[in-house]
């Protein structure tokens, strides 16, 4: 039997509060199971516990009670962040370097060196876009700038395990619309994604799997697609209908024991709107 | 058990080329703080504004001259490993780059040692620098001295120029200097080390300052208030293990003055320095340890 990717285990968190009796709960009992190739998603509102989680995960945190473990090694060993990359939420690197010296120094961290090392960095600015930047102190950077060299540090040697808090807050549509293309171009590759997010509907094109949090308690775990999907209903989508065979439909529905609920036209999404309107001029 | 990964070579325990990255990116750091430049420049004013010191005699010009510049050098270098070393955890902590490296396959005193690296690293380039300073002037200064000596004694016989010029060579550049700028920085080293236990539990860099302006007085009367408490103590193993805890907590400072005797003129004996170069790289040993202790305890 081959390791789950991420164990979480009867995790609980529990952060005392200085000068006060009672402390935070952060994480409560929560179990959770990552299998190898999926992309999971960790949802719930702020403060929910799931940057919290992520921590204990990659050992930053240390747990109050129960374990995690990542391919079967215990978060607490050095080792078993080998074959992770983390993307911390609101990720803050050293102004003072470059794009490429920041990519330089933690590939460095991780055992990379020489032209591998090199190389792998041209590849990845290349990767998030940055390649005009590279030479550009972070100080300069924006958000969302600083978002995507945060991605490409996560990935800077090949990780089987990308953990990302909150990948495209701060992003840009066009910005966050490409971060979720890469998430999809990682599971292609067999590498298995964590991500945390409170944007719904961007979860719900890239993952697999979901979790929600509530203050520290795993209220929902399962399939995406079993967990939203409507049993009892189907949707059709038409282009180019006249109005006549709507009409027909619509019969046909009348004479069956089915209902129609609700017929509408079709719209763009904001997001759309806001893509096509703003891909038109080329991007810096 | 799946353990292949990737184009990652075999994890090892300690890895030089990771704390040798932390000192080198920690060393950019510091050499990009404004701070740093400052203190420098002023220090390196301090020894070559020496030179206009005209005195009576060259003996009583070379005496003020090293007495200024080492004291430049001693103040300045324990002042920059203080102020240097307060902000560097906290800091990293604060703006969560230490996230992003203890997440990477980094072992926490990996990432403590490469710190404490850059630091004695800029406290060595800075001793460097400004060793070569102090010693270019007194070098010109002797050279001059030297000259106008010739000069003055032209007529004098050849036994009692070459006298005279032994004594001004004596009395400027010799060998005594070399071990106490050594002591300086093994000096500074130790405040480091201090520094960065300090901070790995302090809430705010100025609170570490403040603890280290506190310790840095105390540590310089430390040996005399212990003089006076051993006369009307008995010297039992009570007081004896007291006396250890005050030591680690505050480091006998005066003990790493070496700069007075080299003033004076007086010839350090290898053990003396040998003694006091131990106990530097002792102390700077023990409070690197210490503060690793802490910061594996340390929620981040
Ligand atoms: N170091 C800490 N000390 C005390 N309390 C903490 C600490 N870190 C987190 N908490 C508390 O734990 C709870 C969970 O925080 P966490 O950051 O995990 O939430 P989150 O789900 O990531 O929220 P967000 O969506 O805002 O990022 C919060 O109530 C928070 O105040
Ligand atoms: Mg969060």
């Amino acid at each position: 039997m081959t390791d789950p990717a991420i164990a979480v285990r009867g995790l609980t968190k529990i952060f005392p509060v200085p000068l006060h009796r009672q402390s935070i709960v952060a994480v409560r009992d929560l179990d959770l199971r990552v299998e190898p190739g999926e992309v999971y998603g960790l949802l719930g509102p702020n403060g929910s516990g799931k940057s919290t989680t992520l921590k204990i995960i990659l050992g930053l945190v240390s747990p109050t009670r129960g374990c995690t473990e990542i391919f079967g090694r215990d978060s607490r060993l050095v080792k078993s962040r080998e074959a992770v990359g983390f993307l911390p939420e609101n990720p803050y690197f050293y102004k003072y370097l470059s794009g490429e010296e920041t990519l330089r120094f933690f590939g460095r961290l991780c055992g990379l060196g020489g032209v591998q090392l090199k190389n792998r960095i041209d590849e990845l600015l290349e990767l998030v876009g940055l390649t005009k930047a590279r030479k550009r102190r972070l100080g300069t950077y924006s958000k969302g700038m600083l978002q995507r060299i945060g991605l490409a540090q996560a990935l800077i040697h090949e990780p089987k395990l990308v953990v990302l808090d909150e990948p495209t807050a701060g992003v840009d549509p066009a910005g966050s619309r490409e971060i979720r293309d890469l998430i999809v171009d990682l599971k292609r590759r067999g590498i298995t994604v964590l991500l945390s997010s409170h944007l719904l509907a961007q979860a719900q094109e890239m993952c697999d799997r979901v979790g929600i949090l509530a203050d520290g308690v795993l209220v929902r775990e399962g399939r995406l697609q079993e967990l939203i999907a409507i049993e009892n209903q189907t949707e059709l989508v038409l282009a180019d209908a006249s109005s006549q065979l709507v009409e027909e439909i619509e019969s046909l529905i009348n004479r069956s024991n089915a209902k129609l609920i609700e017929r509408r036209k079709s719209t763009t999404t904001l997001e759309r709107l806001f893509l096509d309107a703003t891909t038109e001029r080329p991007k810096s | 058990m799946s353990s292949d990964t990737g184009a990652l070579a075999r994890h090892r325990a300690f890895s030089f080329s990771r704390v040798y990255a932390i000192t080198i990116n920690t060393l950019t750091e510091l050499t990009r703080l404004k701070v740093f430049y400052f203190l420098l420049i002023f220090a390196l004013l301090l020894i070559g504004s020496s030179i206009f010191m005209a005195q009576l005699t060259f003996q009583q010009e070379f005496q003020i001259l090293k007495d200024v510049s080492l004291g430049a050098m001693s103040i300045f270098t324990s002042l920059l490993a203080i102020v240097a070393t307060a902000r560097l955890i906290p800091q990293d902590i604060e703006d969560r780059t230490v996230y992003t490296i203890l997440a990477k396959p980094v072992p926490r005193f990996e990432y403590l040692l490469g710190k404490i690296a850059g630091v004695l690293l800029l406290l060595a380039i800075s001793t460097l620098i400004m060793s070569s300073v102090f010693l270019a002037v007194l070098y010109t200064r002797e050279q001059t001295v030297l000259h106008e000596t010739v000069r003055q004694m032209s007529k004098a016989p050849r036994e009692q120029v070459d006298d005279a010029l032994r004594a001004v060579r004596s009395s400027a550049l010799n060998i005594d200097l070399f071990p106490g700028i050594t002591v300086i920085y093994l000096k500074a080293c130790l405040l480091a080390a201090l520094t960065l236990f300090v901070s790995t539990f302090a809430t705010t860099s100025i609170f570490t300052i403040v603890v280290m302006t506190f310790i840095y007085f105390i540590g310089h009367l430390q040996a005399t208030a212990r003089e006076y408490w051993l006369q009307g103590h008995s010297s039992g193993w009570i007081t004896h293990g007291f006396l250890a805890v005050v030591a680690l907590i505050f480091p006998d400072l005066q003990a790493f003055n070496l700069v007075d005797d080299i003033v004076a003129g007086a010839a350090i004996s290898l053990g003396l320095f040998a003694k006091t170069a131990v106990l530097g790289i002792f102390y700077t040993t023990i409070y690197t340890l210490l503060a690793v202790f802490v910061f594996y305890g340390k929620e981040l």
